[in-house]
């Protein structure tokens, strides 16, 4: 059932991530012939035990980490050593971090106008046009003048997130983009990302919030030394876990 | 304890309680004691203080005209050749530092090379080289010879400046301008080097400062700068002390006026993050 779900998934593949492996120059083994295809307008959730590649291969996806062998397709660029192709896929492929990210030294409108002016060459009344824009849609239109600094960190992360949209990515990845927030700011963060996933943006997020995984995801991966041990539907995945791996892990971080 | 010794009283608590009070006890023997050691070894050198005599190698009225002394010439290009020679070992010290920092082994190279070299060798060897060996080979005089091993020297300090501010940067900032498409020349100029020059400006200024010091041994290329016009006025006149005292007020006034402008300027830049 599950095979079958995944041969269908194939069709309409916005990344294709074919046998890739990863070894750090301590030893550590992060990806190890690792394959999956993202959809277009899907949300892949990434979960699995801390070390187990997941951040490692989110961060292969825009050419952040040197992939050691296999490959990686992103709408129709492979992501080699050609620079340009690297380039070309970071335009496109948005990223939200775990510590925020934001730039100290300048304004929230000036931290999302940044990429719009520099890289995609907009006029700065453009750019600050789309800038409002997004503030209005991540809901923190009253601190487009402030510095980062000045922003809780559910606030910041949500700058965060529409500077990355600022780009008009095809696809957004989110590396534990809630793992450093206060309890009280995740909600304001997720539903930022939910209102993202319902208008049809391809994300893929690793997460630990497996309230989110079983609420938005349209498939779910579950990973451990650097490869997968269990992807499925969330409905599957959470409900009838086949692998006893899967099992034992989803009975410690559901309790 | 009548009302005028309760409130000295209170003054003097008021002092010791911050620890000021103590802190200007030592500010005043320091001073004395500085007094008292120059007072006495000039009596027993059996110095004969001309003071009067030294306003006129800075400022002399001609009629109602202010004319500039030696000193004041002096002191033109001193600070002619620091200011160029800052702005050039800035540029220096920078592009070391990028090459350092590089992906090119070549590059990383040439500039561990440079810094080892000029670090590793005096100032003063350096600038008889490039006056008496490049000069004449590239056709240098004596004022561009001192720019340029001034520059050199500095550089090579602020180049290390430069790169340990770059790298106090953290990784995730470059990370996040790389993933918004930035390339590695924007992301320098307006994400890192911008973080990075509000970090590294206390040092940078100390190398000014160093900076503007070690540009009175431009005297030995007998470029006449500030200290070259004192030692030739002594030469005239065995002024000896009371000359050095003066050239050492200038550049002290000098080297002060550097470090307050900065201030501000640190404070400026600390108040807009």
């Amino acid at each position: 059932m599950q095979d079958k779900e995944f041969e269908n998934r194939k069709s309409s593949d916005i990344i294709t991530v074919d046998r890739i492996s990863k070894t750090f120059s301590s030893g550590v083994v992060a990806l190890n012939e690792f394959t999956t295809h993202i959809r277009r307008s899907e949300v892949v959730v990434v979960i699995g035990p801390s070390g187990s590649g997941k951040s490692t291969f989110l961060r292969c996806l825009n050419g952040l980490e040197d992939i050691d062998s296999g490959s990686i397709v992103i709408d129709g660029i492979p992501l080699d050593d050609n620079k340009k192709n690297r380039q070309e896929i970071r335009k496109e492929v948005g990223m939200v971090f775990q510590q925020f990210n934001l730039f100290p030294h300048m304004t929230v409108r000036d931290n999302i106008n940044l990429a719009q002016q520099l890289v995609r060459k907009k006029s700065k009344a453009d750019a600050t046009e789309m800038t409002m824009d997004l503030l209005r849609k991540v809901n923190i239109t009253e601190k487009a003048d402030a510095f980062p600094a000045q922003l809780s960190g559910g606030q910041q992360q949500r700058v965060a997130i529409a500077r990355a949209l600022a780009m008009m990515p095809k696809v957004m990845l989110f590396d534990e983009a809630t793992s450093a927030l206060d309890p009280e700011m995740i909600g304001e963060v997720l539903d930022v990302m939910k209102k993202l996933a319902r208008e049809g943006m391809t994300m893929v997020v690793v997460t630990h919030e497996m309230g989110f995984a079983r609420e938005v995801s349209d498939w779910v991966i579950f990973m451990e030394n650097g490869k997968i041990v269990e992807a499925g539907k969330p409905e599957y995945f959470f409900n009838h876990p086949l692998e006893e791996r899967t099992r034992a892990f989803l009975s410690q971080i559901l309790t | 304890m009548n009302w005028r010794s309760q409130n000295v009283m209170k003054y003097i608590r008021f002092f010791s309680d911050s620890g000021s009070l103590i802190d200007v006890l030592k500010y005043l023997i320091v001073m004395l004691a500085g007094i008292w050691l120059i007072s006495v070894g000039t009596e027993k050198l059996g110095y004969n203080w001309q003071w009067y005599r030294v306003p006129r190698y800075i400022f002399t009225f001609e009629g109602r005209h202010l004319v500039a002394g030696p000193l004041i010439h002096g002191l033109m290009v001193t600070f002619q050749i620091c200011s160029i020679s800052m702005l050039f070992s800035f540029v220096i010290g920078l592009t070391a530092a990028l090459f350092r920092l590089s992906d090119s082994q070549a590059a990383r190279i040439l500039a561990r090379c440079y810094l080892e070299m000029i670090r590793n060798t005096p100032l003063v060897v350096q600038l008889f080289f490039i006056y008496f060996v490049l000069g004449p080979v590239l056709g240098i005089e004596r004022f561009l010879s001192a720019v340029l091993a001034l520059s050199l020297f500095e550089g090579a300090y602020a180049s290390e400046i430069f790169r340990g501010g770059i790298v106090s940067i953290q990784k995730g900032q470059w990370e996040a301008a790389y993933s918004l498409g930035l390339g590695s020349f924007d992301t320098y100029r307006c994400i890192i080097l911008p973080q990075a020059f509000r970090r590294i400006l206390p040092p940078l200024t100390s190398q000014g400062i160093s900076l503007i010091k070690d540009s009175a041994l431009v005297s030995i290329i007998a470029v006449y700068d500030l200290t070259m016009q004192g030692q030739v006025i002594i030469a005239e006149t065995f002024l000896t002390f009371e000359l050095w005292f003066t050239i050492a007020a200038i550049y002290l006034a000098v080297t002060l006026t550097l470090s307050f402008l900065v201030n501000l300027l640190e404070k400026r830049i600390s108040v807009q993050s």
